[in-house]
This record gives structure tokens, sequence and C-alpha cells, in this order.
């Protein structure tokens, strides 16, 4: 019965979002500007980082440089496409560290289709989460981990009794 | 891992606003994921169901005390069990297993709604 955690793990979640640009520009900030917009929040590096990069071809690496001096990889650009398509593999494992092997490794593809008024849709699927193994390991690893979901739930609950 | 500690903290945020029923169970989650013998026996489920007895024989301790693991891990809705013949067996709850999924569909909603502020933002002529 693994086979139920696959079907569910590998449920790929999909975003949309509709930008007031054309898509070329889209594409543009999405990938060269990406440092400009990444949350800074979303790094696994051992320091804060300080840029985010991913590099625009084939075989390009998407990292992250850290005030520490270490860059810090977690992709790799599978599709280069401009200015529709790009994917690329997502090599963070489970513990949030980087996962050298790309058939451990999810995958994020982002299509950019423009829309009759000059906007442009913006489809992100993150699909392929069983190839890191079962969602089970996630939440152990995040227990395990130092800052793991205690600290999470500590937080829920100072937000959840605050009100809202 | 200041990174775990970030990307935790802002799901907590986002979480805390979306998903407020979810933390129910996960809260008996962590509880049965605070043992190593447990988190053994969720790794020993990976490849398939399993009856008590099989799981007794791979740890070192004893029948009932797989079986009072087990039943706290049920509790927690990391594990099932059915009956097969004069066995139950165990495995892993799908239920339980979807973290992976829920995290990144949290994380991407926050990083594309960062993007528009960003690409709408902004003139279309280079910056810098």
């Amino acid at each position: 019965m693994t086979t139920m955690v696959d079907e569910t793990t590998d449920v790929p979640v999909r975003k949309s979002v509709t930008v007031n640009v054309s898509a070329a520009r889209a594409f543009e900030v999405f990938t060269a500007e990406f440092d400009s917009w990444w949350p800074r929040s979303h790094h696994i590096g051992s320091a804060p980082m300080t840029k985010a990069i991913i590099e625009g071809k084939v075989g390009g690496r998407c990292y992250s440089e850290q005030t520490d001096g270490a860059d810090c990889a977690w992709g790799t650009v599978l599709v280069w496409e401009p200015p529709r398509r790009f994917v690329l593999a997502w090599q963070i494992d489970a513990a949030w560290h980087y996962e050298p092997d790309l058939a451990k490794s999810s995958e994020v593809e982002v299509r950019f289709t423009p829309e009759s008024d000059g906007k442009t849709r913006v489809d992100l699927e993150h699909r392929h989460f069983g190839r890191h193994g079962p969602g089970g390991t996630v939440i152990r690893t995040a227990v395990d981990s130092p800052n793991g979901w205690g600290d999470l739930l500590a937080l829920y609950a100072a937000q959840a009794e605050g009100g809202r | 891992m200041r990174g775990v500690a970030d990307a935790i903290r802002l799901t907590a945020i986002m979480v805390s606003s979306t998903l407020p029923l979810v933390i129910t169970y996960r809260d008996a989650q962590l509880d049965a994921l605070g043992d190593p013998t447990r988190r053994a026996i969720l790794a020993g489920l990976r490849r398939g169901p399993k009856a008590v007895g099989e799981l007794a024989r791979s740890f070192p301790v004893s029948r009932p005390a797989i079986s009072q693991h087990l039943r706290i891990l049920k509790q927690a809705r990391l594990v099932l069990d059915r009956p097969a013949g004069t066995r139950r067996l165990y495995e892993l709850d799908p239920a339980g297993f979807a973290s992976l999924r829920e995290y990144f569909d949290q994380f991407w909603t926050e990083a594309l709604a960062a993007f528009k502020r960003r690409v709408e933002g902004t003139q279309p002529t280079r910056r810098r």
C-alpha cells in the first residue's frame, strides 16, 4: 500500500499569477532578476543569503550566495525556452540539504503565457515530490532539526492566540 | 540551519492563517515522532505493510512495546492498521504524509506574490 503514499505526495502543486507586463519582461524578472524578488527566508544555506541566482541555460546552476562567502546550490536548469517556459530540478532533500542526484529531485516548471490585454499569466507547477521519498522523511527531519516543528507550533500558537 | 528556522517561521505565519485545523493532529504527530524507535518503525514501513511480529524482530524491544508504539503512531495518523487473516497489518497513513506538498503549496503562494509585487512595481527598463 505504499502506492497510496506515493499518490498523495505526487500530486503536483500548481500556482498561477497574472502580472501586468509582457511575457518577455515577466520571464526576465523571474529568472535574470530572480534575486530582486526571491524571499530572503527561502534558502537552505548555513548562513544568510546575499544573492539568489538562476543561470539562464540548460544545465545552469541555481544557487544562493551567502554572507559567509560560500555558495549554496539548490537546483539545475533542465529546460530553458525563454520567454515562454523553463524547468528546474529542485535539488533540496527532505533535510533541507543539497541533493546531487537528479533522480531524487522534484521539478519546478514555470510557463509564461501572454494574455490579450498585454498581461501575462505565469503558471508554476512543482511536481514529482515522491522522488524526495515519503513525506514522513520530511516530518522526521523537521522534528529532528533544532528549530523544527516545535518552533513552528510555538509560533503558530502565539499567532493563533494573539488573534487576527 | 538558519534557513530551516526562517522557512519554518514563514510557514508558521502562513499556516496560522490558512490551516488552523491541520495543527490539531500535527501536535500528536510531533509527540509521536519524538521517539527514535517510532521513527525507525515508520522507516521500516516505507517498504510496505508489516505485521507487529515482523516489526518486533527488527528492533531490540519487546513485542508489547512495539504494539504500544504502533498505537501512538496510529493515534497520530501516521500509520493505519487493517486485519489480514489472523494478523493485523500496519502501513503508513497517506493522510499524515502530505506535509511536503502542503509546505510547497504555501511556499509558492508566498514566492509568486513576491514576484508579482516586484514585476509590477518596476518599469520595464533595466534597473541598476
